[in-house]
């Protein structure tokens, strides 16, 4: 397994301070929609759970998402957006990474990446629990979060996925991977 | 001189990730302490993978298949990059020096001393330490890289063309604190331009277009008995100039130019002034007629890209500026084909084919629109309902195929011998730039602005640059240059802009 | 962007921002926590008073700006507030109509949550608005032991971010340079999308690529010292008597 250097750092954190300042300007569009379109705006809401899974398919190391989610954050709440976004960010990560890290880190399908952001969006709802947003009507409470699931599974599987896949064919990738193995062998002939 | 070896390779081989063509083949190469080598070899060679490769960045920070039997690498090293604009992690001055003292552990009290220092050193003045880096040029930057360079005090010093950048007098000034500075360290050095500088080596080892050792020796050696690879592999030596175009009489480079001068007037500056942060530059009157060639020289940050930057009207100017006769207006006048100082920023496709292949399409798309306009007048006010629902333009002059068939042409002209389908991201800095002025030069527009064209060059590159410009200046193409090369300004320019204190001269040449 | 950089900085310092920003960081965080798993609409009430008062005395911000910035925060916590208060869980019903459903418990918690976010906001503000992030991350490493690669590649981001912004303009330069006609047609928005997001996170990355390498370059040691020093003051002990009163203060209210 290849660990995370210097270099790595500072791309997935770039990555995430990308995202943040994505996410900024969704958090402004998301407060608009938030009282016009009571639980449609979910539907947006995967954006949260967007940096992690990215950085993963990204850079395709152990720690990526988590980092990613964990900057992504920081930024977040370094420009106003509330101190609690870093606990939301460190528990979305994590729930991204575990995805990953259950595939042993050699997975990176659309279905792979779709779930990490299911489990972002699942750790979000275990402190949404103690902060008192879930305190809704049964009906309410699945709607809420079925739709947020589905936006997760947008989000990151289909987005995250495809962008990737566009950033591939600008070659950048070819920085940041850990290069395969056969090709070294084949040097040593 | 001692006989320890400070770094070395043995059968080192490595490719780029998912090439098929290794750089390096079995490459062995030693380098004892203290020792000063030069490194030369033609644009793309693998000189400066092999520098990144001895220092350790190659596989620490870059990934690269390498594998050799023996490498020894130095314990506490510098490196100055070749592209200016790539090696600072701060986005100030001090900062970014400071950052070098604090991982030295240098205790804050000593850190604005050694700061102005090493400034002095390098000849970097600036306003004020709290500079962004931002704002200076190009040659200030590579100032500065070296400068951050000399404060970290190494071993062994890694120079990748240290001084492509400088103005003549900058690069005395370099080198001389290259020397002054380096004298008991290992230095290895990649620089295409060696004039002046060769006597401080005592090893010069030159490399062939695959990346194998041709030559190994001291400098008088090399330069006396390996002669003809070097003019086989278009490598600088001294003389080359004299040597190669005495070959050409003086006509084939420029047209002759008779007593009375009955050629268009192009473009046209007035009154003309332009600024930019604190900077000013005032142009009283300056005018470039069909075929001139015009080179623009002056200090490092005095303002060279910032006129041409004015002048494709990529910033605002106040004054008077015509082209072909009529005032210009706000966006980059159709006569005017640009090269960007740093050739990344040219860059808009994906594969180095592509970049080639739009020139050329915009080319034939401008050709066939001229044979159009006087049809159409009404295209200017074109409702934006109608952009929307208008069909995209087909391109029916040229196919594909003509196109490709094309570019590949231009490019091997320029020896871009890579593969095509490459990201224009993954070539050497070289051999960016030529990639960079080639989708200038085959656009055939009346005037070209070259922000420092030849940087970075071998001499076979710059050579067959030079000659392809001399084609289109005898073709009635107006040819605007920044350079620092003497030699071209002396060999090759109708008129030299000499800036200086904010101020453009004027001075013409006859030929 | 610089416009936006400089709408962050004070008009003046007050003990505020010579405080060490990390003990504000830690302080801050802890009340956040403690607010964060509680349920007491008092505490809330108690915090947001005594933030309050600290937060528009002496954040060294002019009054109109400090109210515009609660604009968004206000907005939110009410937004929260009414969702909840409509579709929220209860027996005691007052009102319903549809899907709206609204009980006492719904109100209850309505009011709760719009005050605990309301609070949550003001103590992020007043972080945001008395310690730049570069100090606190000097800070971190320094008073912290926070890891120097972290914080310096969090740095080396932030500073990246206003070159994002030139990066659009330099892109848009090279297309106009390079006569890349504008998109037209149905799919122009989409184009025009891809045309610039693309290529600048690629972009991005590639800088965070090089920066790394710079970083690698110039010999990155965790064992530091440091150009921008961070300490301690006596106004670091009025901070945390502050806080300490007004926590003290709000449980009394609490209590009563
Ligand atoms: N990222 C990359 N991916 C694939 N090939 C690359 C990449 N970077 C460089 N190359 C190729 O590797 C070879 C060596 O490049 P290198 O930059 O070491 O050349 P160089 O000798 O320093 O040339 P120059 O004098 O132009 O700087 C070149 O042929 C180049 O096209
Ligand atoms: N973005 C900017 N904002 C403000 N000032 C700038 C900016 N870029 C450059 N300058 C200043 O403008 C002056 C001219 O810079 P310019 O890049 O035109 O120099 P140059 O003559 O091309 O130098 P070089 O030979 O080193 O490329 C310099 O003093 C520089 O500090
Ligand atoms: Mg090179
Ligand atoms: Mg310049």
């Amino acid at each position: 397994m290849k660990k995370l250097q210097l270099v790595d750092i500072v791309v997935i954190i770039v990555i995430g301070i990308v995202f943040g300042v994505i996410m900024k300007f969704w958090d402004d569009l998301y407060s608009v929609v938030k009282p016009m379109l009571p639980t449609l705006r979910q539907l947006i809401y995967g954006m949260w759970f967007m940096v992690g899974p990215f950085a993963a398919l990204l850079i395709r190391k152990p720690g990526a998402a988590l980092l990613a989610s964990l900057a992504g954050a920081s930024l977040s709440a370094i420009v106003g957006n509330g101190f609690e976004v870093l606990m939301y960010g460190f528990i979305q990560g994590l729930g991204a990474e575990l995805v990953f890290l259950a595939f042993r880190y050699r997975k990176y399908s659309i279905a792979v990446a779709g779930l990490a952001g299911i489990m972002s969006c699942a750790g979000g709802f275990l402190l949404d629990l103690s902060y008192g947003y879930a305190d809704l009507e049964a009906w309410a409470l699945i709607v809420k979060y079925g739709l947020r699931v589905i936006s997760a599974f947008i989000f990151t599987g289909i987005f995250a996925y495809y962008i990737v896949q566009a950033l591939e064919k600008t070659k950048v990738t070819s920085l940041i991977r850990p290069i395969d193995d056969s090709e070294i062998e084949q040097l040593k002939q | 001189m001692s006989t320890t070896t400070a770094l070395s390779v043995t059968k080192l081989r490595a490719k780029y990730s998912g090439e098929k063509q290794l750089v390096f083949n079995d490459l062995t190469l030693a380098i004892p302490q203290g020792q000063k080598l030069l490194l030369l070899g033609p644009s793309g060679c693998g000189k400066s993978t092999l520098l990144q490769i001895m220092s350790g960045i190659v596989p620490d920070a870059v990934q690269m298949p390498l594998h050799s039997e023996h490498i020894t690498k130095p314990s506490n090293w510098g490196f100055v990059f070749q592209d200016p604009d790539t090696q600072f992690c701060m986005s100030y001055v001090d900062e970014e020096l400071a950052f070098v003292l604090e991982n030295l552990r240098i205790p804050r009290e000593q850190m604005e001393l050694l700061m102005n220092e090493v400034l002095n050193q390098v000849q970097l003045k600036l306003p004020a330490l709290h500079t962004p880096i931002a704002e200076l040029s190009q040659g200030m930057k590579q100032r500065l890289a070296l400068a951050a360079v000399l404060l970290l005090k190494p071993d062994v010093v890694f120079l990748d063309e240290p001084s492509a950048l400088l103005d003549p007098e900058g690069k005395l000034q370099i080198w001389q604190a290259i020397r002054r500075t380096l004298s008991n360290h290992t230095v290895i050095v990649v620089e295409h331009h060696i004039n002046g500088i060769l006597e401080w080596f005592d090893r010069v080892v030159v490399f062939n277009r695959q990346g194998d050792i041709i030559a190994d020796d001291q400098p008088k050696v090399v330069f006396e008995q390996h002669k003809p690879f070097l003019m086989q592999e278009g490598i600088w030596y001294p003389n080359i100039w004299e040597e190669h175009f005495q070959a050409l009489p003086n006509s084939a480079i420029a047209p002759l130019l008779d007593g009375v001068d009955h050629r268009p007037t192009l473009l046209e500056l007035e009154n003309f002034s332009i600024e930019r942060g604190g900077f000013r530059l005032h142009v009283d009157y300056a005018a470039a007629k069909q075929s001139d060639w015009i080179t623009i020289i002056g200090r490092n940050g005095a303002g060279k890209s910032t006129l041409l930057y004015a002048l494709a009207r990529l910033l605002n100017s106040n004054g008077s500026y015509r082209i072909l006769g009529a005032e210009a207006t706000d966006d980059i006048p159709d006569s005017i084909s640009y090269v960007f100082q740093n050739p990344e920023l040219q860059f808009i496709a994906d594969r180095i084919i592509d970049e080639v292949t739009h020139s050329l399409q915009v080319k034939h798309a401008s050709i066939e629109g001229e044979a159009t306009t006087d049809q159409a007048p009404e295209s200017r006010a074109n409702h934006w309902l109608h952009r929307l629902l208008k069909p995209k333009r087909k391109n029916k002059t040229a196919p594909k195929e003509q196109l490709i068939a094309e570019a590949s042409q231009a490019l091997e002209q320029l020896h871009l011998n890579v593969p095509y389908e490459r990201h224009p991201y993954e070539l050497s800095i070289g051999q960016k730039r030529r990639l960079s002025v080639l989708t200038a030069l085959v656009e055939k527009r009346s005037i070209i602005l070259l922000d420092e064209p030849t940087f970075g060059q071998d001499a076979r590159s710059t050579f067959v640059m030079l000659e392809w410009l001399a084609r289109l200046q005898a073709a009635g193409i107006t040819i605007i240059m920044v350079t620092h090369d003497e030699q071209i300004v002396r060999r090759f320019s109708t008129q030299v802009w000499e800036i200086d204190q904010q101020m453009l001269t004027v001075t013409s040449r006859k030929r | 962007m610089n416009n936006v950089l400089n709408w962050f900085t004070p008009s003046y310092q007050t003990w505020l921002h010579r405080c060490n920003p990390s003990l504000k960081f830690l302080i801050l965080f802890a009340i956040m926590l403690f607010v964060f798993f509680s349920r007491a609409l008092e505490l809330y009430i108690g915090y947001i008073v005594c933030l309050s008062i600290l937060l528009w005395s002496s954040c060294g911000f002019p009054i109109r700006k400090i109210a515009l910035l609660h604009i968004p925060i206000l907005f939110s916590s009410l937004s929260s507030g009414i969702s909840l208060t409509l579709f929220g869980r209860g027996n005691d019903v007052l009102w319903q109509w549809w899907i709206i459903k609204i009980s006492s418990e719904s109100i209850h918690s309505g009011i709760l949550i719009g005050t605990k976010s309301l609070l949550i906001g003001i103590i992020g503000l007043l972080l945001l608005l008395t310690s730049p992030p570069v100090k606190l991350l000097y800070s971190f490493m320094q008073q912290l032991r926070f890891p120097a690669k972290y914080a310096y590649a969090f740095l080396a981001g932030l500073r990246l971010v206003p070159f994002m912004i030139e990066e659009v303009q330099l892109r848009r330069r090279a297309l106009r340079i390079r006569r890349v006609q504008r998109p037209t047609g149905i799919t122009a928005v989409y184009t025009t999308i891809k045309l610039y997001s693309i290529p600048l996170i690629a972009q991005a990355i590639r800088r965070a690529h090089r920066i790394g390498i710079a970083m690698v370059a110039k010999q990155f040691n965790q064992q530091r010292t440091y150009y921008y020093i961070t300490g301690f003051s006596w106004h670091d002990a009025a901070f945390v008597i502050f806080a300490l009163a007004c926590t003290f203060v709000t449980m009394l209210f609490t209590a009563l």
